[in-house]
């Protein structure tokens, strides 16, 4: 089937029938659960799988598209009116979101969040329309080693996420990557750290652990605060109605290399197996800080944060639609979901699946593009009823977000799931008093499990050969490479900074 | 003081897993056969190595910094921690145990009252009747809603009464 054909495909999927009005109702249950606290994406496109028990394979994998993208976007809604990312890649949109919501600026930030999650989806779909086949030959031919080195280049990013504090932050990551080790081992089966919990040998799961961080820890702090957060408050005298009133164009035109670069960014970390929109974000956050002009105004609620998280984490799921359906491997939680879904449909993902079933593929990135373009228009009439619940007053406002945290958290693995949720909680405000740094501990927890399943695999394939397994082939040379050059710059830049500054000052 | 207390009590904890904890099962002769096999406990203990080191770093670190501090003795880490434990920041923390604890034997619904009404007074609302009629409201609404709409997996609870009440709710939608 040649480029157009898959085309025209896709939009008789999308647009046959009563398609299209299915679409939009996806779009409107995806950002609804996207933006409930403790609805994760995974939960999202799982509630959406009953819906579709009775539908046909395409319309099911368009219905399921428009849920899985559409719940991305609708995390940044609870991340910048709540500080509580609905989905783990939306926690740095929380960065600069909330801050910008205290300010009275909720309506701004949500719409330049919907305007960037709308570029990079677009984009990486775009993209991804065009080049699937040939990155899934390429990714055909990844080693372990390189996958390893691309994990561990998620993880070098902790040295560079808050570099006036690099130890505490250094400290915060490898507790993340503690955590991920509780469980049985990746490879040999032998259970670790449990400390005799039976509950505890499947690992820690992450997402009790990101709500009690996120969630729960703001509420604590709020309960102790002598002024509360209250709709007044919160979004600027407003009464807890918020304009989402798109940014001005001159403000958009000032983030266009931001929205550029995280798109292309996300877009290849979707791509590449095992990577996702977590990293993505988290990733295209800290390189924005690093690229801006005025680093120092990260985290205290700027535009340009919230366009790099949520353009960043848009456009992964673009690519990592490519590894699950060319190569039958999940990027992440959400897309393992979602391969259960379609293999249920009879899809049968892996190279062939571009030879014998093109219009699965064609309607699922058709879908992408559509999702996208009208997900803007829905997310906001969906942001204006969240941003009424800012209206009610936090003494019952802080409960109902305790509640939706033990949903969540229970609803993923029984009571485990809550004690969980509240040793995080209190891990949080041990965090802030020991100055730790939350997100390092997520993002080790969240790399930890695969970055040592691929080095495993990769140091057997080996023979024991760990420069081998480290810089065996190009890829990972020059990944491990840019991984080391990271590591080290909390060492060199100061110097090079000094350096710079005597030639200034001689000058 | 609560910085290097937290930091102390770490690297002793971290000291303990590593000779008791990492690894709590023998590993399969099958796996051991293989000398290129990377050992499970490898990893961790790197970890646990490197989270140490960092960690004695930032205790010396703490120290130097406080030199000075005439705060930095044990007698306002008592004082501070007293006020700690009278604070109504604990309060929540105690308030969420005890739900985890309760949320399976008592169920979803219950516990959900509970939350509602004992965090909303630790919040500080102060007229108790709407509060408790509230409370009640949002717990039947958010049971409804999760369990009974979008069949999210919820406790329905141990005692029978509880249980039936749960399904009765569910049996609504």
């Amino acid at each position: 089937m040649s480029f157009g054909e898959m085309f025209v495909s896709g939009l008789s999927a999308v647009f046959a029938g009563g398609q299209f009005l299915m679409v939009i109702l996806a779009i409107v249950l995806g950002t609804i659960f996207g933006a409930l606290p403790g609805v994760s994406a995974t939960m999202a496109v799982a509630l959406g799988l009953t819906f579709t028990y009775t539908m046909g394979p395409v319309p099911a994998i368009v219905f399921l598209t428009a849920i899985y993208c559409s719940s991305i976007t609708g995390g940044s809604i609870t991340a910048i009116l709540f500080k509580i990312p609905g989905v783990p890649s939306s926690a740095p949109t929380t960065f600069d979101g909330y801050p910008m919501a205290q300010r009275g600026e909720a309506g701004k930030a949500l719409g330049i969040a919907l305007l960037a999650s709308a570029v990079g989806g677009l984009f990486s779909a775009i993209v991804m329309f065009a080049m699937a086949s040939p990155l899934a030959k390429a990714a055909l031919a990844f080693g372990q080693g390189d996958l390893f080195a691309i994990t561990f280049l998620g993880l070098s990013i902790l040295s560079v996420l808050d570099m006036d504090h690099i130890l505490t932050t250094i400290i915060s990551g490898l507790i993340g990557l503690l955590l991920a080790c509780i469980g049985q081992d990746p490879q040999a089966g032998v259970t670790r750290l449990t400390f005799g919990s039976r509950e505890l040998m499947a690992g820690v799961d992450m997402i009790p652990v990101l709500i009690g961080l996120f969630a729960v820890t703001e509420v604590l702090k709020q309960t102790n605060a002598k002024k509360r957060l209250s709709a007044q408050d919160g979004v600027g005298g407003t009464n807890g109605k918020v304009s989402t009133k798109m940014p001005s164009l001159k403000e958009v035109w000032g983030v266009k290399w931001t929205l550029l670069r995280c798109s292309v960014v996300g877009t290849v970390i979707g791509i590449l197996p095992g990577a996702g929109a977590t990293i993505a974000s988290f990733m295209c956050y800290t390189m924005e800080n690093k690229l801006s002009k005025y680093p120092e105004k990260f985290g205290t609620g700027i535009i340009d944060g919230i366009a790099a998280s949520e353009a960043s984490n848009n456009a992964a799921t673009g690519g990592a639609m490519v590894p699950l359906l060319c190569l039958g491997i999940p990027g992440g939680n959400a897309a393992a979901v979602m391969a259960s879904a379609l293999a249920l449909k009879g899809v049968q993902m892996g190279p062939l699946l571009l030879t014998n079933q093109p219009e699965y593929l064609s309607a699922t990135f058709i879908t992408m593009i559509v999702t996208n373009i009208l997900m803007v228009i829905v997310a906001m009439g969906i942001a204006k009823v969240f941003a009424q619940i800012l209206a009610i007053p936090y003494f019952y406002l802080g409960p109902i977000i305790i509640m939706l945290a033990v949903i969540g958290s229970y609803s993923e693995g029984a009571a485990i799931g809550v004690f969980i949720m509240v040793l995080a909680g209190a891990l949080g405000i041990a965090v802030k008093y020991m100055h730790l740094n939350s997100a390092a501990i997520v993002l080790g927890l969240v790399l930890g499990r695969m970055c040592e399943e691929h080095f495993s695999r990769a140091y057997v394939m080996n023979r024991a050969n760990v420069f081998q397994a480290l810089f065996g082939t190009p890829i990972a040379a020059i990944v491990m490479s840019a991984c080391i050059l990271m590591l080290l710059s909390p060492l060199y830049l100061p110097l090079l900074k000094k350096l710079t500054g005597k030639k200034a000052k001689a000058n | 003081m609560f910085e290097l207390f937290c930091n102390v009590l770490l690297v002793v904890f971290l000291g303990y897993t590593y000779f008791t904890h990492v690894l709590e099962a023998k590993i399969p002769k099958s796996y051991l056969k293989n000398p290129n096999n990377l050992m499970p406990d490898v990893w961790p203990k790197l970890i646990i190595i490197l989270l140490m080191i960092c960690l004695i770093a930032n205790i010396v670190k703490i120290i130097l910094k406080n030199k000075n501090n005439k705060d930095f003795n044990l007698k306002t880490f008592g004082k501070n921690s007293w006020e700690f434990l009278k604070s109504k920041m604990f309060l929540g923390m105690v308030v969420l145990a005890a739900a985890a604890f309760v949320l399976e034997y008592l169920g979803f619904v219950v516990t959900a009252f509970l939350v509602l009404f004992f965090y909303g007074m630790l919040l500080g609302e102060k007229k108790i009747w709407r509060l408790l009629i509230v409370s009640v409201v949002l717990a039947f609404v958010l049971h409804l809603l999760f369990c009974g709409l979008l069949d999210v997996n919820l406790p329905r609870g141990e005692v029978p009464f509880l249980r039936n009440m749960a399904l009765f709710l569910e049996s609504l939608v």
